[in-house]
């Protein structure tokens, strides 16, 4: 795919005598703020050719020191760019150690991990090296390598490069398990200002390519059942939160918009961290806004797994998600009027909507109710969080304890449960750095919020 | 009535021979029960029966449980039988009892208002889980060559609570068909062997296996130290958070990964 040409052109570039060691130190750590890591998605057995599948969950191989897990080999091909993005680590501007693989070096490493079982495939991103183009092309062709030289069969997330050929892009569908774009930033102006030379048109672009390349991919397969799959796993996208002064609302409702208008598999939300201390971006003392990037993702659940639209969530005059209660339980406690629901008669949709009632367990009660009434000892053992759960429902017209159906009440009671440890289980110490105390003389915003929840 | 216990092996072909004869009783099933090893304090007015395996009874159960319960319902009691507790022998037992003679069938998991249809359905969980994190959490080392020819073989130790040897196996038959390699349950003495290209098995090793013995490859160190590193680079500095890394990945299977043995 390359020409002798181009190839030499990159040895210049690269400095030939870095090892693979520090290669890997400086790619690896250049791709740490790409959030996608999920191996989920497309589900391949192994053809006895080579090795390696995909499981349809995903395997998580292990898990870095922030907790996040490590499923693929996450790295950068290049950290050369011509770009100059001001939240970026690589932007052109910055003095870093640049270094860049070869697409044997991709290879080696990936299949070395692999058969190890250290990693569950490839994600490989890269820096903007001379063109897009040029550098979609050397992506292409390690990805193309690696499937046919090295016959690997495990999951690839590959980037498009926005402005990259429609053709490259396609060659490489045919190649990847999943393709993504990243967004950025959720509104057109904010992109602009931080990103000088991304275009949200140019970003769009390879997606609806992407989206349309799978929905035709799909009639194929329902044709000819041997076509070659085209991105299996689908397509994910990332938006940084915490830069701009966007609101949840804004956020949220993009997210909807590229599920809905867009397929997509999954939007990803990456609480940002200002690794250039740029004098035009917060410093955010308090670290990066884990909190805010949790509910966020709660929420996205929501709207995916449990049938939620934005608007029930937020709305333009409560643009924000109180940060003291999940959204689920926030939405219900605005909705009394819809609860107590009665567990052995309430339908299917109704079950999910109840705080401390997942898919899971909305779909054991659905079978389980059919060998006779549920109570509360059967509900634990279903796996309800009760403690959640039991402001909500009633079992056989009875509530567990005395409580009232008041919003007041509940919500004082959840943020009690959660203050002293027992409520909801966050993903954080209780003195990381995003989870607050609440006190009577916090800040403005908190106390907003809270009035906005005890209405 | 005089209570009945049937003493079976620590096995699945144990408990599905114990629920063989139990049928084969035609007691009722109120008054027995399967228990798996020897009682300590043994019960004043109960009977004991010891039972040992056997392979056709076994076959026989294991037929009926996949045409009258289907394979789902079948699977999960084989997962519960390879729970670590005591208790699933009976669990099992009386789960199928549910479903075949109480007439649930197909749809016996869903009857958690039975207290051993739920047990049998949480040790299956344990089972499934534990299963599913070994098949992220194996690291496979690969061995060095007798001779330059010879195909390498990957070798990984584990320390499971329940015995999920079995159930990790097909997954990395179908992934790694074309290596050869081995999983070595510590706990159990427990081999299971893949060799290239071929049907996978297990093998008991009796007596105590001498890791010691094993050399590895000159390469091995080398990529062990490359995904180290990887491990490290990866982490965000800013949002460090071991208590997360510890409640996603336990230390019991930290010990058995090569990225949490520092060098």
């Amino acid at each position: 795919m390359l020409t002798q040409g181009s190839e030499s052109r990159m040895d210049i570039r690269i400095a030939p005598q870095m090892s693979v060691m520090d290669k890997l130190k400086i790619l690896g750590d250049a791709a740490k703020y790409d959030v996608s890591c999920s191996s989920s998605g497309s589900s391949r057995r192994n053809d006895g050719q080579g090795i390696g599948n995909t499981v349809a969950a995903g395997l998580c191989h292990s898990f870095a020191a922030d907790g996040r897990c490590v499923s693929l080999l996450k790295i950068l091909f290049t950290n050369e760019c011509i770009y100059d993005c001001r939240y970026c680590m690589n932007r052109c501007s910055n003095d870093v150690p640049r270094a860049s693989f070869t697409p044997d070096e991709v290879c080696e490493l990936t299949m070395e991990f692999y058969r190890r079982n250290y990693i569950e495939g490839l994600f490989l991103s890269s820096g903007i090296l001379y063109s897009p183009n040029y550098t979609m092309e050397l992506i292409c062709e390690t990805v193309h390598r690696l499937r046919t030289v090295h016959r690997f069969q495990g999951y690839i997330h590959v980037k498009a490069i926005p402005g990259a050929d429609p053709l490259l892009i396609q060659r490489v569908g045919y190649l990847a398990d999943r393709m993504s774009v990243n967004l950025e930033m959720a509104t057109a102006e904010g992109l602009r200002a931080i990103a000088p030379n991304k275009h949200r048109k140019t970003i769009l672009k390879p997606m609806r390519q992407i989206q349309n390349g799978i929905t035709e991919n799909k009639n194929e397969l329902t044709l000819y059942k041997h076509a070659p799959h085209f991105c299996e796993a689908g397509q994910s996208t990332q938006m940084v939160i915490g830069a701009l002064p966007e609101s949840d609302y804004q956020i949220m409702s993009v997210a909807e918009n590229l599920y809905d208008k867009f397929s997509l598999k999954r939007v990803y939300y990456s609480a940002f961290v200002n690794v250039n201390e740029d004098r035009d971006l917060p410093a955010l003392a308090g670290g990066p806004p884990l909190l805010r990037e949790h509910r966020l993702y709660q929420a996205d659940w929501l709207l995916r797994f449990y049938g939620f639209k934005v608007d029930e969530l937020l709305t333009e005059k409560r643009p924000n998600f109180n940060t003291a209660i999940d959204p689920k339980a926030d939405w219900a406690v605005r909705h009394l009027e819809q609860f107590p629901v009665e567990i052995n008669r309430a339908d299917y949709q109704m079950l999910l909507r109840i705080p401390g009632v997942g898919v899971k367990s909305a779909g054991r009660i659905v079978a389980a109710r059919r060998f006779g009434n549920l109570t509360f000892e059967d509900l634990k053992k279903i796996g309800v969080v009760l403690k959640r759960a039991l402001y909500f429902i009633t079992c056989g017209g009875k509530m567990m304890y005395p409580t009232k159906l008041e919003e007041n009440y509940i919500v004082q009671n959840l943020v009690y449960q959660n203050r002293m440890g027992r409520g909801e289980k966050l993903p954080f110490l209780p003195d990381g750095t995003a989870y607050r105390q609440m006190s009577l003389f916090d800040s403005d915003t908190w106390g907003q919020n809270y009035r906005a929840v005890g209405g | 009535m005089e209570e009945k216990y049937l003493i079976c092996e620590d096995s699945m072909e144990g408990i599905f021979t114990g629920i063989y004869e139990a049928y084969a009783l035609r007691e009722g099933h109120e008054h027995v029960h399967i228990q798996i090893g020897e009682e300590e304090n043994l019960r004043l007015f109960a009977d004991y029966v010891h039972i040992l395996p056997d392979s056709v009874k076994t076959d026989k159960v294991v037929r009926t449980l996949r045409q009258k319960l289907g394979e789902h319902v079948y699977h999960t009691l084989c997962r519960a039988a390879a729970s670590c507790y005591a208790d699933k022998g009976e669990a099992v037992y009386k789960t199928v009892v549910d479903a075949i003679t109480a007439g649930s069938g197909r749809r016996v998991l869903g009857n958690f208002k039975n207290p051993y249809v739920a047990r049998c359905f949480e040790l299956a969980r344990f089972t499934a889980n534990e299963a599913h994190y070994e098949k992220e959490f194996i690291r496979f080392q690969e061995l060095s060559a007798k001779a330059a020819k010879d195909t390498p073989i990957l070798f990984s130790k584990i320390g499971p609570k329940n015995n999920v040897v079995p159930f990790v196996m097909p997954h990395f038959a179908d992934r790694l068909s074309i290596e050869n390699f081995m999983v070595y349950d510590e706990h159990r003495k427990l081999f299971g062997v893949h060799p290239a290209k071929e049907e996978w098995y297990l093998v008991s090793a009796g007596e105590e296996f001498d890791l010691r013995e094993l050399t590895y490859s000159e390469k091995e160190e080398e990529y062990q130290e490359l995904f180290r590193v990887f491990h490290r680079t990866i982490g965000i500095k800013s949002r460090e958070n071991k208590h997360l890394q510890r409640q996603m990945c336990a230390y019991r299977y930290q010990d058995y990964m090569v990225e949490f043995q520092q060098k």
